[in-house]
């Protein structure tokens, strides 16, 4: 791999660590599989972009961006807690409205922003930094940031009752915590946390497409299985921070593995790959139980 | 401090499927009683305990605690005034949490959740202090993992939680029923403890006449919905275990074998 495919690597990465973040939140958090994200990625990139070609200042399309995703989040969880919906199903039903509500804020499939200022502008060539560099060390601080601030909250009264929730509901209520508002709050800020994620990678990728949210629950499962199969910890920072470290180790397999010629993938590959590899992370906690079992038996015989 | 009025519940109102759970219910349990409640399965017992914790909203009646009526209020308004321990075991605590960020939260009971660090040194001093009452060395493992908890030690721990929010009700639905007896004693013996040192108001439901007769001033009955009777002072005092299950089988009108009820409610 070349350095400028790897610094590449690393800088989608780091984004997706943000999205890694969010999915941990509501699937192991909250118990709550959440697909919304697919198109809450999309709507952040979506709405910043849109709002940087209408001429709004930078950080204020950013953060349009992730508010506008945070709402998506409502949306499936008001689905979800007001009319008793599937968790699943009414964040596939959010979901795909998105599709359409994305090709609605753009007015068309995509949008560029090659010629337009975006929030790295300002941090071109300080320092003499070549652009490549500059750009991965300010998503990796974007990534870092938030990640410490996730783990701050969890770790606070809130969030401690947020953990609550996702893992007895009858005792967090028997102790005043009200369910229902935390899992808003929830899915609010994974899809915020998501939301953020898609406004920066259009801004150091130079578009939105409403395709590219495709996947992204997938990628954010296989980042949160990875980082988490690798840091056995009950530390808050180190597990929100595992999670964007398996998201760029997951880039990085994933890179190799398309750079392989003798493997003989192509990018369009990219989606089986990944499914694949996330199945085998799901099953193999599982098949090690059962050998583990039948060991324990045929030692008993 | 306790006051139910008319107290009505019925599940799944207008559909084929009705039930009424609660039949009128009229119970006033003054500041400080410990109020045993028995009865056979499907007589309204947990169903009044989670009206009175708002878990489940009356049909008609009213709800007071002193002069406050909290009908109207749900579970988590009222968790306040009243700690809860369940049936089992692992309802009363998250096995994916610690044990101390398990009694973190019944330490927040009642308050408002805050952006303030869950756990400090202060908490975990008293946390420390409460569970080395139990002599199961739980003490030394604040940070272990609730799941990897015995049943007994899980319940334990939800009995401490229960305490250590000032309070001022506490409801026990068949808190000892899914441990072995030496477990179950243990606990009990804590229970007493803990009731006397904080004067609390308790309603108790059990399937264990013994221990309905043993423990509190007051034994309440029910039967398909209604209060059958209702035993204090002198009364209750010279009451057996067998006086307990004629007084049953007298309330007993669908023609059941009481041989069953002796099996079921004798132990």
């Amino acid at each position: 791999m070349s350095l400028f495919s790897f610094l590449g690597t690393l800088e989608i990465g780091l984004i997706y660590g943000l999205v890694a973040i969010g999915v941990y939140l509501t699937f192991r958090i909250l118990d709550f599989p959440d697909l919304t994200v697919d198109g809450s990625f999309t709507l952040g990139a979506a709405v910043t972009a849109t709002l940087i070609v209408m001429g709004v200042n930078v950080l204020v399309a950013t953060l349009a961006g992730t508010l506008a995703a945070a709402c998506a989040g409502l949306v499936t969880a008001w689905l979800n807690l007001r009319f008793d919906i599937l968790h699943l199903l009414a964040s596939i039903l959010t979901m795909t409205a998105l599709y359409t509500i994305n090709l609605r804020v753009m007015g068309k499939p995509n949008v560029a922003l090659i010629m337009e200022p975006t929030i790295l502008t300002p941090f071109e060539g300080l320092f003499g930094l070549p652009d490549m560099y500059m750009r991965v060390i300010f998503v990796g601080i974007c990534a870092v940031a938030g990640g410490l601030l996730v783990a701050w909250f969890l770790r606070t009264q809130y969030g401690l009752a947020m953990r609550a929730v996702g893992s007895n509901k009858r005792m967090a209520q028997a102790n005043g915590i009200v369910v229902k508002q935390k899992v808003y709050a929830g899915l609010a800020l994974s899809n915020g946390l998501v939301g953020l994620a898609g406004a920066l990678f259009a801004q150091t990728n130079g578009f939105a497409d409403s395709t590219m949210g495709i996947g992204t629950i997938v990628v954010g499962l296989a980042a949160v299985i990875i980082g988490q199969s690798l840091f056995a910890s009950r530390s808050m920072y180190v597990i929100v921070l595992s999670c964007i470290v398996g998201s760029v180790l997951y880039r990085i397999a994933v890179s190799m593995a398309l750079n392989a010629d003798f493997l003989g993938f192509s990018a369009s590959d990219l989606n089986l790959i990944t499914a694949v590899l996330v199945a085998l992370a799901l099953i193999f906690p599982k098949l090690r139980k059962e050998w583990k079992a039948k060991q324990a038996a045929r030692n008993e015989a | 401090m306790i006051c139910c009025k008319d107290l009505h519940v019925t599940f799944n109102r207008g559909l084929p499927t009705e039930k009424l759970a609660l039949r009128g219910i009229d119970l006033t349990i003054p500041m400080g009683e410990f109020v045993t409640v028995i009865g056979s399965n499907g007589a309204g017992k947990s169903t009044l305990l989670n009206t009175i914790a708002g878990d489940i909203s009356s049909t008609k009646g009213k709800i007071l605690f002193g002069e406050r009526d909290v009908t109207k209020l749900p579970a988590t308004g009222r968790t306040a005034d009243i700690a809860r321990v369940f049936q089992d075991p692992l309802a009363g605590t998250c096995g994916d949490l610690t044990v101390e960020e398990n009694m973190a939260l019944a330490y927040g009971r009642g308050k408002r959740g805050r952006l303030s660090s869950a756990l400090n040194s202060n908490m975990r001093k008293v946390f420390r202090e409460q569970l080395s009452r139990l002599n199961l060395g739980l003490e030394n493992r604040l940070d272990s993992e609730m799941g990897l908890l015995s049943g007994g030690q899980r319940q334990s721990v939800s009995l401490l939680m229960s305490a250590l929010q000032p309070s001022t009700i506490l409801l026990l639905d068949e808190h000892t029923a899914a441990l072995d007896p030496k477990t179950a004693a243990l606990i009990m013996d804590i229970t007493s403890q803990i009731i006397a040192e904080k004067q609390l108001t308790v309603m108790m439901v059990t399937h264990s006449m013994r221990q309905a007769l043993d423990h509190g001033s007051r034994t309440i009955m029910l039967h398909e919905g209604k209060i059958i009777f209702d035993l204090s002072g002198e009364k209750r005092a010279g009451y057996e275990v067998k006086d307990l299950l004629n007084l049953f089988a007298q309330a007993r009108t669908d023609g059941e074998e009481l041989d069953d009820d002796k099996l079921l409610l004798g132990a």
